[in-house]
């Protein structure tokens, strides 16, 4: 390869500027909390002017294009990605605010730690260079690894090392598969992999299927994926409720677009040994998502296998590969986030480090037994995050589900329509086992302050939002379906 | 004659040890040593296979996943010390309490 002449227009950095902004607004937190110790309103309100900055320059002066030496790649899909994450940080940042104080959201160091992470989960989607992915992946895990340890507890500590474990073990995986795509084909970008791999008509096929095996068990722990799930329900247990919620969706929605991008082309080997294996990782994580969260006594482990079973319900559109199905992932994932983060902002509400429910659980069903009664606005808000889990409609996941099953049809996938239709009927068992909780079960303590412990104007704020998105949601579908459609169409997907 | 499989096979070795490691120790600095050898084995791929490509990116891969490797110790460690503070000791048997 020539060396070329350095010019501004490699850089490109308006590829990069969302990116550069966040790690700024980072470091400026850290630089400022070198001089001055200040209040945690402080920080929340940097590092949503930050995000929201990030979030305007994506959605205003979004290019698309090469950037960084062809280093970065942002097109259609990675700009969606990016709303997507940005857009839950951007909700999640205003649970700190809460009424009983918590030691972590003391530190600036969780606020330039939570922007370091969606900057590295920024650039993890935003190229198709697979060091730069795994960069960007472990950025983004060993923030998020920390950020879940400074919530001081035993079960916070225990989660952290649960989740660290894994994510070694996934980071060890990924840079095996990366490895041995690279000895197969010679090259570490993904679209030049594809060049090679379809021009030669997958040669090297042993090593491409097993680095194509590896790589996606190394993202299969940070999408959950079923056998890869077992960490899930304790560290979200373990974790504080938002960040519980934060994890289902950005770590996961990441690891979708690089999977995409991955196994858009990988799912064309011959013989479909790839196909047949992402079909049945998906059927099994949805499936076994759902039985487990039958069985559960506390809700958060509950929405924890949910979470789980959602990820092999949207893992269905990677195994489609049709246009449809791919923007499915983008329109599902846009409500999941409203809906889960809600769900699991309803719990973070209730919570108190020393008024506790239960011994083993933070929240056990019986915690929510006859809450129309003390808080009706809380148990309908709750219960409208649960009808639209289970895919109700007109909540907003109902539209996702029914256009996920519908490109299933389209692409004549009958028999994985047909399992995700039995799957959403069986979810509906354990999301309305809480709404029956709420409105016919009696309190089992009066004690009007027990559900809005933790409840302060920013978090009834985020609650609102959510709650408004989730039940209004069939007004913004069209449009939504519209950008995400384009988007994924222009990069071809 | 040694050829980039003798490599891959080595490599693939280290990394199974290292897999195994991760999932049968109980005690949390074996269990980091593993992420290493995990991660270190992939180096050894990694170098291999650019010396026989003639093709740099490998080594810079390899770079990249030491650095990777490295910091992952220092966020490894930070846990381990606040674990070992907590619990006065390293076995992961002793922070078992969510199970189900």
């Amino acid at each position: 390869m020539p060396i070329e002449q350095f010019s501004m227009e490699m850089v490109n950095f308006a590829t990069l500027a969302p990116m550069l902004v966040l790690v700024l607004g980072g470091m400026f937190i850290l630089i400022i909390d070198l001089f001055q110790k200040l209040d945690r309103g402080f920080y929340v309100t940097v590092t949503m002017m930050t995000l929201a900055l990030a979030l305007g320059l994506l959605l205003f002066y979004g290019v698309q294009g090469h950037g960084f030496f062809d280093v970065m790649l942002v097109d259609g899909i990675a700009l969606a990605s990016q709303m997507i994450i940005i857009g839950a940080s951007l909700l999640f940042i205003p649970l700190a605010m809460t009424g009983v104080r918590f030691m972590e959201f003391k530190f600036a160091e969780f606020y330039a730690l939570f922007l370091f992470m969606v900057a590295g989960f920024a650039f993890m989607v935003s190229s198709d260079n697979l060091i730069m992915i795994f960069i960007g992946l472990e950025t983004g895990s060993l923030a998020l690894y920390t950020l879940i340890a400074m919530h001081r507890r035993d079960k916070s500590l225990e989660a952290a090392i649960k989740y660290f474990t894994m994510g070694g073990a996934a980071a060890a995986l990924f840079a095996f598969g990366a490895m041995l795509l690279y000895a197969a084909t010679g090259s570490v970008e993904i679209r030049t992999i594809e060049e090679v791999l379809v021009s030669s008509g997958f040669a090297n096929l042993p090593l491409v299927l097993a680095g194509s095996a590896f790589l996606l068990a190394g993202l299969g722990f940070k999408l959950s994926v079923v056998p890869f799930h077992t960490w899930t329900p304790d560290v979200y247990e373990g974790a504080s409720a938002p960040l519980a919620g934060y994890m289902s969706i950005v770590p996961k929605i990441a690891a979708f677009v690089v999977l995409l991008r991955l196994f858009d082309f990988l799912v064309q080997s011959p013989d479909g040994i790839i196909y047949w294996l992402l079909w049945i990782a998906a059927v099994a994580t949805m499936t076994i998502g759902n039985i487990l969260a039958l069985v559960q006594d506390g809700v958060k482990r509950m929405l924890a296998y949910s979470s789980v079973s959602h990820a092999g319900f949207v893992l269905t559109a990677v195994v489609m590969g049709t246009t449809q199905a791919h923007t499915g992932i983008f329109l599902y994932w846009a409500l999941f986030l409203f809906t889960n983060l809600g769900a699991f902002a309803m719990l973070w509400i209730s919570r108190h480090p020393s008024k506790v429910w239960d011994i083993r659980y933070d929240h056990p069903y019986k915690k929510f037994a006859g809450m129309v009664h003390i808080s009706p606005v809380g148990a309908v808000v709750m219960a409208v995050f649960m009808l639209s889990l289970a895919g109700i409609p007109p909540f907003a996941l109902f539209w996702g589900k029914l256009y996920l099953i519908s490109a299933a049809v389209n692409s004549g996938h009958l028999v994985l329509a047909l399992i995700m239709l039995a799957n959403s009927a069986i979810a509906v068992y354990y999301y309305l086992k809480l709404i029956i909780y709420m409105f016919l079960h009696d309190p089992e303590e009066n004690d009007n302050t027990v559900y809005y412990q933790n409840g302060t104007v920013p978090l009834k704020i985020v609650l609102g939002v959510a709650a408004v998105a989730v039940s209004l949601s069939f007004l913004a579908i069209d449009p939504m379906l519209n950008l995400f459609g384009d988007l994924v169409a222009a990069s071809g997907f | 004659m040694i050829t980039l499989e003798h490599y891959l096979a080595l490599s693939a070795i280290l990394f199974a040890i290292g897999m195994f490691g991760i999932m049968r120790r109980q005690n949390l600095l074996m269990l980091f040593f593993s992420v290493e050898i995990a991660l270190n084995s992939v180096n050894i791929g990694f170098i291999a296979a650019a010396y026989y490509l003639g093709d740099m990116t490998g080594q810079i891969f390899a770079f990249f996943v030491i650095a990777v490797a490295a910091s992952e110790v220092a966020v490894g460690l930070g846990l381990l010390i606040l674990m070992y503070k907590r619990k006065g000791t390293l076995d992961l048997n002793a922070i078992k309490n969510m199970h189900g």
